[in-house]
């Protein structure tokens, strides 16, 4: 069904006794549009419980595992409850539904940050456009929105298509967050359904606000040729005025451009540079690319120390919360344009463009907050050509002499360490750096996450971040790297391309590398994993800081990866998506190969298509840096599709993980749609979101959940090849689980075929007596009914 | 005096870490009928004064004869020293099991006491605290330099010379 309206009513004169109007419109709520581009399915506008069996489904294989982060319940004057030991919270609670809970808290946070922002960016658009402006994405993409398409029925027609399409999921956020209120939901499974819930429904609102952006402003509609930008923190030419865009919403850098553009400015890097960091970056290079981003979010206060920025812009989600006090340091102008971060600044959008600027510039308030997106635009130009003259002194990094004499002051107490988020051996560097060697300070610049919580514990104030970039001024200033601009979403020519060779194995695997930049050990990280499955020709996608951070490294031959491989979603393709919004083109392109090539119906039908990506696409997340609540949103959004995810060893603290167990049969028991039977298909995928510890658990662990248990022997051979590779490659021998996924000898991997078969062999493997099946978990798939019946 | 956690914000709740110490450790061990030794990938890479971790945590594993499961890609460090550890598994699949009481290493009786040790700080917190809430039957051993409130009994925070010294007095209780 397509909804359209609201009906409108225009009225040039009407007079009547006591009654005479002129030049009246009436517009009246909206008008429902019959379209049947295809059978309504099952569960259109799915409720909290209307795909509740489908979640117990998979939480029977995927059973909950908790790590509480916290021992005690908070949330009402009750507690504090203590739930240890096996209590119970006053009002009646256990600690297993008590993660659940605060887990749902978490994730419907990140669910409506996407949301709210798609409502934000949408209003506007609709504003600017008008609610009739078409969604079309080009020739070579019929089936838009397919997340949207298959959670709700609905087939987007227009922006106003999308705003109806939002009352939705706004709904049901809402509906689910009231089960956390005290005395709501008490068992942790129906918390885990309405956590999976929540996923979903983050998914078609980040659908909604890349299309909306991608149809209005003439991002990439799915180009695999994309071209490239530049990202790093040396990118900026400091001779020219530099705005300076943070957070999420591009509206406003949108703005900035075409403010630029109309007003002789000329395009970003003209006259004045447009840099971005985090996901606004990116999504303003997509309307620009001679905007530039300067990375991900550990980037964000380096950069405003540096100086270089005239004024600096700030949307929504991912803003250090220090952000005014930081700029004020360098005497750059704030300007807040949304009202979800305000910033205690004053509201100045009813006041004359020139009037704002002059606060700017003047200094007389540190910044200020215009909810207008266009006089962001022009304030922000305006501001930042009148500051950038008076503000070339503002170098702020220590030089030379400034970084002994800092260093001098460390006493070697380990503070900055214990305060670390990722643990890093900050003391040890401070100090070395004490005794004049800045080298282990200049190595720790990679990995920082660039919180400056150390500087915030240091008892004699050194400024260790800032000595941090000091040290590593000369990497700093060369880091210069290319990244391919979001392409957006994946073109219907390119999953006919590749379905079949996904669904049948032969393909190994898409994996989709998203999410925050809280590495462990740095983003380099992310850089290696995807050139090892790049080289091994998985499909590799990218969203978000991990995108960037995929960007921020070059390869033996001086290149990132996205000049060194194509940005077609193919075999050893490397696909940059978009920002953390854009997330859907990839759980939409799952879900298009089992509507495109699986011949699945697509409406409203979300149960089947999750079965058949679950069954049948070799797809696996990794969200190496989780940090924030989106991206365990995120997470949960692709694991209810049947999509597994690894974080890194920070997301343990998202408390609750979904764990199969391989030696526990029954839960890999799958009904053979063709006869109806029940049988056991291995360990595949034997997870549904994991952690992995190391760089190097997640590789092999990426190339395990790829494997499906509808892998044609060619299919499972080449996965296995990958698998037994890597496991050899970083463990040292085979893997001691094999037996479970060779089916028949033609599984085997031909390489190493005789040494396989010797350990399988010695291990007592045999056959499997049914080694390929049609496999489903819904019972009303089976196609053939049983003879006694 | 109150031991902080390594992690200032790390604050679980009312139940935290008993202070350890090689001898208590020793003890432990010595006492313990079917305990299991979890090493992480920090074990490749944390010096103990001039050897690795891991050929400490291998000393101990001999002396006190405990099992050992070598989690994330450990494994190829212990075969490198000709060791092969009962189970090559991730931290996070071990930890599961764990949690079961019918599970252990070798099918017989539960283990009721788990070592962990050169996980990365922040996971292998979490993965102790899991036990300590849904695993009643097994007490944990955190042998990191660190202290760990969600262990059984944890190690202070301690110098580096001070955790060499407890190790050392663990090994020589366990000879």
């Amino acid at each position: 069904m397509a909804e359209k309206g609201p009906l409108k009513i225009s009225v040039k004169s009407l007079k009547s006794s006591g009654l005479s109007l002129e030049d009246v419109e009436m517009a009246i709520g909206r008008v429902a549009i019959e379209e049947e581009w295809e059978p309504m399915g099952p569960t259109p506008m799915p409720k909290i419980a209307t795909l509740r069996e489908w979640d117990m489904r998979l939480l029977n294989r995927y059973k909950p595992f908790y790590m509480p982060f916290c021992d005690l319940c908070c949330l009402c004057t009750y507690g504090k409850c203590d739930l240890s030991g096996g209590r119970r919270g006053a009002c009646g609670i256990d600690i297993a539904a008590q993660q659940g809970r605060m887990v749902l808290l978490t994730w419907v946070i990140g669910a409506a940050a996407h949301t709210s922002h798609a409502r934000h960016l949408l209003d506007h658009l609709i504003e600017k456009y008008g609610e009739d402006w078409p969604i079309d994405l080009g020739k070579e993409i019929h089936v838009e929105m397919p997340v949207t398409r298959l959670v709700t029925g609905i087939k987007p027609r227009t922006l106003g298509d999308l705003a109806y399409t939002l009352n939705y999921v706004e709904e049901q956020i809402i509906q689910t967050l009231s089960a956390t209120h005290t005395g709501q939901e008490g068992s942790y499974l129906d918390f885990e359904s309405k956590n999976l819930h929540v996923g979903m429904l983050d998914h078609v609102g980040m659908e909604v606000a890349d299309v909306a952006q991608v149809v209005t402003y003439g991002f990439p509609k799915g180009d695999p040729d994309a071209p490239l930008t530049e990202i790093g923190m040396g990118i900026a030419d400091l001779t020219k005025p530099i705005i300076f865009c943070i957070g999420h919403n591009v509206s406003s850098g949108v703005e900035i451009v075409d403010f630029m553009r109309r007003y002789g400015f000329g395009r970003p890097g003209e006259q004045i540079e447009v840099l971005g960091l985090c996901c606004t970056a990116l999504d303003i290079t997509r309307y620009d690319n001679q905007a530039k981003i300067v990375g991900p979010i550990s980037h964000q206060l380096r950069f405003i120390r540096s100086g270089a920025a005239d004024v600096l812009v700030i949307s929504e989600q991912c803003i250090h919360t220090m952000v005014v006090k930081e700029a004020q340091r360098t005497k750059t102008p704030v300007i807040a344009a949304s009202d979800k971060a305000c910033y205690g600044l004053p509201d100045m959008t009813d006041k004359p463009v020139e009037e704002i600027v002059d606060t700017l510039v003047s200094g007389r308030q540190p910044g200020v907050l215009i909810l207008d997106m266009e006089k962001v635009g022009a304030v922000a130009v305006l501001t930042a050509q009148k500051m950038a003259p008076v503000r070339k002194k503002f170098k702020t990094l220590p030089d030379d002499k400034n970084k002994n004499e800092l260093a001098e002051h460390c006493i070697n107490c380990g503070e900055c360490r214990r305060i670390c988020p990722i643990d890093l051996p900050i003391d040890e560097a401070v100090f070395a750096a004490k005794h004049g060697n800045f080298d282990k300070l200049t190595e720790l610049y990679d990995k920082c996450l660039g919180c400056t919580s150390c500087e915030s514990e240091c008892p004699t104030d050194i400024p260790i971040h800032s000595l941090m970039v000091s040290a590593a001024e000369s990497k700093v200033k060369t880091e210069r790297h290319k990244i391919r601009i979001g392409r957006g979403p994946i073109l219907d020519t390119e999953i006919r391309e590749v379905g079949s060779p996904i669904v049948l194995g032969e393909i190994p695997g898409v994996i989709a590398y998203v999410g925050c930049a809280n590495y462990p050990e740095g983003g380099r990280d992310v850089t290696i994993m995807a050139e090892e499955f790049l080289k091994r020709r998985y499909i590799v996608t990218a969203s978000g800081c991990s995108a960037m951070s995929i960007a921020l490294y070059r390869n033996e031959e001086g290149k990132s990866l996205y000049e060194e491989y194509k940005g077609y979603f193919d075999a050893g393709g490397l696909v940059n998506v978009g920002s953390c919004v854009a997330n859907p083109h990839i759980s939409g392109a799952a879900i298009k190969i089992a509507s495109l090539f699986g011949k699945r119906k697509l409406r409203a039908n979300y149960e089947e298509i999750a079965d058949y990506v679950l069954n049948r696409v070799g797809a696996c997340g990794v969200v190496w840096g989780a940090m924030s609540q989106k991206a365990a949103s995120i997470a949960s959004g692709y694991n209810r599709l049947g999509i597994p995810v690894i974080l890194g060893p920070q997301g343990a603290k998202y408390r609750r993980l979904y764990l199969g167990r391989k030696e526990d049969r029954g839960c890999f028991e799958v009904f053979d749609a063709r006869t109806g039977d029940k049988n056991w298909i291995g360990p595949a995928p034997e997870h549904l979101i994991y952690v992995a510890e190391t760089r190097e658990e997640a590789m092999v662990m990426t190339a395990k959940l790829c494997i499906r248990p509808n892998d044609t022997t060619k299919g499972r051979m080449i996965k296995l090849t990958h698998y037994t590779d890597l496991y050899k490659k970083f463990y040292g021998k085979l893997p001691e689980d094999l037996h479970l996924f060779v089916r028949t000898e033609a599984d085997v991997p031909i390489t190493i075929k005789g040494e396989i078969m010797e350990y399988l062999k010695d291990g007592g493997w045999k056959p499997w007596e049914v080694p390929t099946i049609d496999p489903t978990l819904l019972e009303r798939l089976v196609r053939v009914k049983k003879k006694e019946e | 005096m109150s031991v902080t956690p390594w992690r200032r914000g790390n604050v679980p709740g009312s139940k935290i870490a008993l202070k350890l110490t090689g001898e208590v450790a020793g003890k432990i061990l010595k006492k313990a009928k079917n305990p299991v030794i979890i090493v992480g990938a920090e074990a490749l890479k944390t010096k103990v004064g001039e050897e690795l971790l891991i050929d400490y945590v291998i000393k101990i594993a001999n002396l006190a004869k405990i099992p050992i499961v070598a989690t994330a890609n450990t494994l190829s460090a212990f075969l490198e020293r000709n060791l092969k550890p009962a189970l090559s598994m991730g931290s996070i699949e071990i930890t599961d099991r764990l949690r079961d009481p019918e599970w252990s290493l070798d099918g017989s009786m539960p283990h009721e006491i788990a070592v962990y040790v050169g996980i990365t700080y922040q996971l292998q917190s979490q993965l102790l605290s899991c036990l300590k809430i849904f695993a009643p039957h097994i007490k944990t051993i955190a042998l990191d330099r660190y202290y760990h409130p969600n262990a059984t009994w944890s190690f202070q925070n301690l110098s580096e010379e001070n955790w060499i010294e407890n190790l050392n007095v663990l090994v020589e209780t366990l000879t």
